[in-house]
Formats: C-alpha cells, structure tokens, sequence
C-alpha cells in the first residue's frame, strides 16, 4: 500500500453541465481513491454516476461541460490534451460498460478486440498481441479460450462477452478500473460470478476500482468505500461498514430499509415515497428535500455540506446529521 | 448462404414470366404495325398476309407468347424485324459498352460520396457537413442531360479538353475509353454521389451512437481508427448493398446520357427498340435487364452476408 497522502485519483469539485445555464448534473463531486481501492458510486439511475464515469474517462457526450479537477497519476483528466486522453484511456484507466451484448464491435473477432488495445499501447506485433489476448481470455475463465479467440461476438452470451469486456479492459494491467453497472445486464447468477471474477483479477493485481451501481447488494459484496449519489450530489460517504451500520442520510436510511432482508417478513418493504423530480425542478437547498421525511424550511433553501460525522472518513450531507440526535427517532 | 443463393433462383424464374408477360402486352396494346413499314408503300394486302404468317402474328397472342417462351428456353432470342439482326448479337454488342459505363459511373459516385458521407457523419453541424450537403442536393437536384449538354459545351467544344461523344472499349484502347467514359460516368455517378453520400452520412451517425464505438474510444485508439476502422466497417454494409442495387438502375437507367453522348449503349437500343416496335429485341432486352436486376440483387444479398458475421453462421 502507497502512503495515505498520495491517492491514485483525486476529484475535486468536479460538476457536470449540458450548457452553461442548465443545472448541474453533476454536482461539486469530490472523492479520492487510493491505489487498490474500491470505491462504489451509489445511487438510482439519473443521479449522475454515470456521467461522472465518462467524466473521467473522457468520453461525455462533447455538448456536457465538465468543471473542476480530476487528478490521475498528477495529472488533471479535464484538461488533459486530447492526444494524452487517449495515451492513458485503456493503458493506465480502462472502463466496463453496462450492456455487454452491444459493447462489443459485431464486425470484428474477439481476439483482434482484445489484441487492439495491447497493439496501440504496447506497440506490440499482431501475434504478440494474439498470444497475451489468448492469456487474458484463460484469466477470465473464458472456456476453450483458443477457439474463442476466433470468434465473433455474436457467437457468445451475454455473460461471456461481459467476460471478454473485462479482458478488454484489464489487458494492460491499468491502474484504475472504472466499471458502469457491469453485473446490471445479466443474469443473478452470473452476476455473482462477475464480481467475484472481477474481485479476484483486481486482488491480482492491485488496482484501484470504481464501481458504479444501484445494488446495494453489490456494494456490500465489494466496496472498501462508498459515496452515495443523489440528484448528482455525494449526499453521503464512508466505509461500507459505516454506510450500513449506521447510515446517516435520510437517503441511505431510505436506501438500505429498501432492502429486503432475510428470516422472518414483517410488513411490507419500505419505500422512498415520490421520485427524483427532473433537474430544472431540484430545490434551491437539499435536492432531497421534496422526499425527505425530516426536511424543514432550511433544508429548501441551504445546501447542506458533506461534513463529518461518527467514524473519521464518514460524511453526510444533512442538517440533521446525526439523525437520531436531531430528528428525535423516526418521523411518522 | 447456399440456400438463399438456391431460393432466389427459384423466386426468380416466376418473376421474370411476368415481368416478359407484362411487357409483352404491353407492346402489343402500343398502337403501331412494325410490318407496314417493311410491306413497302403498296402495303399490298397479300404481302401484308403474307409477313404476318410469316412472323407469326396471325396466331392468338397467348400463344405467340408460348412459342417465344419456347424458344427463349432452346437459347433462341430471335433477330430484329428491321435489321434481321439476332437479338443475342445485338445485346453482346450494346452491353458492355453500358457495363463499362455503368461501371465508371459508380466508381466516381463512390470515390465521392463515400468520403464526403463520412466526413460530414463526422463533423456533424459544421461547415464541412454543411457544404457536403449543398454539393449533394446540387447532385441530385441538376438533371442528367442538361449537365452532360453542359459539359460537353464547356469541355469538348470551348476547352477541346475531351471527345464529345464516342465510345471505346477499355480492353481496345484504354485511353480512348477513359477518354470518352469520364464525362458520361461523371455526369451519372454524380447523382448517385448525392444519394451515397446521404446514406453513408446517416449510416455513419447511426453506428457512431453505439456502444461499441464507446469501447473503441475507452481503448484509447485514436479517432482515425474509431471512425474508420469500428465505424466505418459496420457502416459499410448498406453502403454496399446501396451501391450494387445503384450499378443495377444504372444499366437500364442511363437512356438519357447515353444520347446525349451517342453512346452505342444498351440504352439506346432499348429506345430504338420501342420506337420501330422491334418485338423481339425489346422482349430480350427487358428479360436481360430483369435478369440482370435479379442477379444484381442476389449479389447485394450475398455481399450483406459476407460484409456481415452474424449472418454466416
């Protein structure tokens, strides 16, 4: 492990527009992650995780405008030139996409996608390529690896193309792993067999994850840390452990009684009443203020900075934090 | 793929009955006696019986049509009613003139609508797709004659830069065929820019919002090798089919400049054909034509195929 004071990606302030009068949808983010870390971006779908992932890869759509830092290895991926976006994307920080049945090129075979990557940034020869793109298939269990070299994608299941994605991705050993609801398309039991596949490999070899999803059942499975998003603000943040233990944001406690449990059924499973409502709609103050059982006058009007709370590293973004001092138990 | 190939054979050989039916009658409804012309001035009732026995045209029309068919079958196209000339001769003269024709024509379309529809998919909303557009739609929108009339006042008269009119093969004198093809392909093939380049355009766009030119991009592969190489191999397989079915018109379809340029072309034998009410040439030349449609389509289909790994297997 590095030193504490040198985290592998540090983001700062990072806020996200379509046009410079819309309101941000991504929303003065700050995190960083350490080398080896897994950070899971916690959230329902809207709520800007995503966008906050191509952020850092480079690839929003080029009418979003980025405003902030993001630190990667000491330089800032908003400003970075286009030509060094493209050095570091898929060499030093590689990404997962959601939908692996149209994430792959139907045009081309397996071997040649993965083999690309190592061509570009390796400078490898084609059969170099070839053989280090048969090794990436052994690693992710891809069976009778050989013969799928030559395939073509539409040739494989969506569990496998996810598998061959993730060798795309970790073929050059990066340093940060971005993954964009990666399980979310397939089936329960292949999802499971994902994670732990993507769990081993980042083990092997160390490197850092972040990990975008709305299954709180996954971030329990893998996050070191979380940051949970909503309406394109970190509304709270800390070790998995702190987050279901003892979550502090009335979104989270929303969040995990959502949850359905094992053993006995008491009543129906709790929801957050009413939806996110459209960005153009967000309060002046806390955006969960129009859900928020606990929301008074000020939450409307003042956005609550993430400030710390309980166990160091724990923040939540609420005027009533700690809630069971504040909010005098469970509202009606 | 071999089933296909087999299956469209079979549909074919129905198609192309009705397509000879359909003209057939067609013709025959057209007022008009190609032998008054060949009875002479007289117009001697008994020679006018006589070449009607002769020819066959005093028998009910269906079955002028069956023995047509018949002997269409035993290879046997008949020859011209004015020159006497076999119909087989005729097409093996005029075809490939319109083949070499056809041929340069959609390289030129090619040549320019397919870059032009892909830079303008790539610099969407700019200048350069603005102009692209303006060039096709002045493509499309200026008739063929009065272009090639155009060029040959311009280029063969003021400039005597090329040949007018005139054909040559190019397996005879290449430079003479280039020399009296390029202004008729350009003024056909650059129409069928216009619509390349629309199709091409929007082919592209369409394959530039998907998911795999994403992981292209998170690959860190360099634009030129996302556009060209991830973007532009899924977009080219309508472009492909686009571009066979266009060769197909142009066989049939390149009457006008044909004429313009007095080109000895399949075009102008088609129209000689009808004027002169030639029964027999136009009856093989449309089964030509048909035949060359249905062949053409059936290319298209297997180039889908092979440009396509998902339709292999």
């Amino acid at each position: 492990m590095m030193a504490e004071a040198t985290p592998l990606l540090d983001v700062e302030s990072l806020s996200i527009r379509f046009g410079p009068s819309a309101p941000a949808l991504v929303d003065n983010l700050s995190f960083s992650l350490k080398p080896g870390e897994t950070l899971c971006l916690v959230g329902e779908s809207g709520c800007g995780k995503s966008l906050t992932a191509l952020a850092l890869m480079g690839l929003l759509p080029t009418r979003a405008q980025p405003s902030g830092r993001a630190r990667f290895e000491g330089r800032d991926l908003l400003t970075l030139p286009a030509r060094q976006m493209q050095d570091l994307r898929g060499d030093r920080m590689a990404m997962i996409f959601q939908e692996p049945m149209t994430s792959l090129n139907p045009a081309f075979r397996i071997g040649d996608q993965i083999g690309e990557s190592i061509v570009r940034h390796r400078g490898a020869s084609r059969s170099e390529a070839r053989k280090l793109a048969l090794d990436m298939l052994r690693k992710v269990r891809i069976p009778a690896a050989e013969k799928r070299l030559d395939a073509y994608p539409h040739q494989l299941s969506g569990g496998m193309r996810q598998r061959i994605m993730i060798a795309v991705a970790l073929v050059n050993e990066p340093d940060l792993l971005i993954a964009d609801e990666p399980t979310t398309a397939l089936d329960v039991t292949i999802q499971a067999q994902i994670l732990a596949l993507m769990r081993e490999l980042q083990r092997a070899a160390g490197m850092a994850m972040i990990l975008v999803t709305h299954d709180l059942g996954v971030v329990a499975e893998v996050a070191d840390r979380v940051a949970v998003m909503y309406a394109g603000r970190i509304v709270e943040t800390g070790t998995a452990r702190d987050l279901f233990d003892d979550p502090q944001h009335p979104y989270t406690l929303g969040l995990i009684g959502s949850l359905p449990s094992l053993g006995r059924r008491e009543g129906r499973l709790a929801t957050i009443p009413g939806s996110v409502p459209p960005p153009d709609r967000f309060p002046a103050g806390c955006r969960f203020a129009t859900r928020c059982p606990f929301a008074d006058a000020r939450c409307w009007t003042e956005t609550p900075p993430l400030t710390g709370i309980g166990a160091a590293g724990h923040r939540a973004a609420c005027f009533k934090a700690p809630i069971e001092a504040n909010a005098g138990g469970l509202a009606a | 793929m071999w089933s296909l190939i087999l299956n469209r054979i079979l549909v074919a050989v129905p198609t192309l009955l009705l397509v000879t039916l359909f003209v057939f009658a067609l013709q025959r409804l057209l007022p008009g006696d190609p032998l008054l012309t060949m009875a002479g001035e007289e117009r001697d009732p008994a020679v006018l019986e006589h070449l009607r026995h002769l020819y066959g045209f005093d028998r009910p029309l269906p079955v002028q049509f069956v023995i047509w068919l018949r002997e269409v079958a035993a290879g046997n196209f008949g020859a011209s009613l004015r020159t006497g000339e076999p119909v087989l001769k005729l097409i093996g003269q005029t075809l490939p003139v319109t083949v070499q024709l056809a041929t340069a024509s959609i390289l030129i379309a090619m040549l320019i609508g397919i870059p032009m529809g892909v830079l303008s998919a790539v610099r969407k909303g700019s200048w350069v797709d603005y102009l692209a557009n303006i060039i096709s739609l002045t493509g499309l929108s200026i008739p063929h004659f009065w272009l090639g009339i155009i060029l040959i006042l311009v280029v063969s008269v003021e400039l005597q830069w090329l040949p007018a009119s005139g054909y040559a093969s190019v397996f005879d004198d290449p430079v003479r065929a280039l020399q009296t093809t390029i202004m008729p392909a350009f003024v056909l093939g650059s129409g069928l820019a216009a619509t390349l380049m629309r199709h091409t355009r929007s082919a592209m766009l369409e394959v530039l919002g998907l998911d795999y030119i994403r992981t292209a991009r998170a690959k860190g592969l360099l634009p030129r090798a996302v556009i060209l190489k991830h973007a532009f191999r899924n977009a080219l397989v309508p472009i492909v089919t686009l571009s066979t079915l266009l060769f197909g018109q142009l066989l049939a379809g390149a009457v006008l400049t044909e004429q313009v340029f007095t080109i000895p072309g399949f075009g102008k034998l088609i129209v000689d054909a009808v004027f002169n009410r030639d029964y027999g040439v136009v009856q093989g030349v449309v089964l030509c034509t048909a035949i060359a449609f249905i062949g053409l389509n059936l290319f298209a289909d297997v180039l889908y195929i092979l440009t396509n790994p998902r339709m292999r297997s």
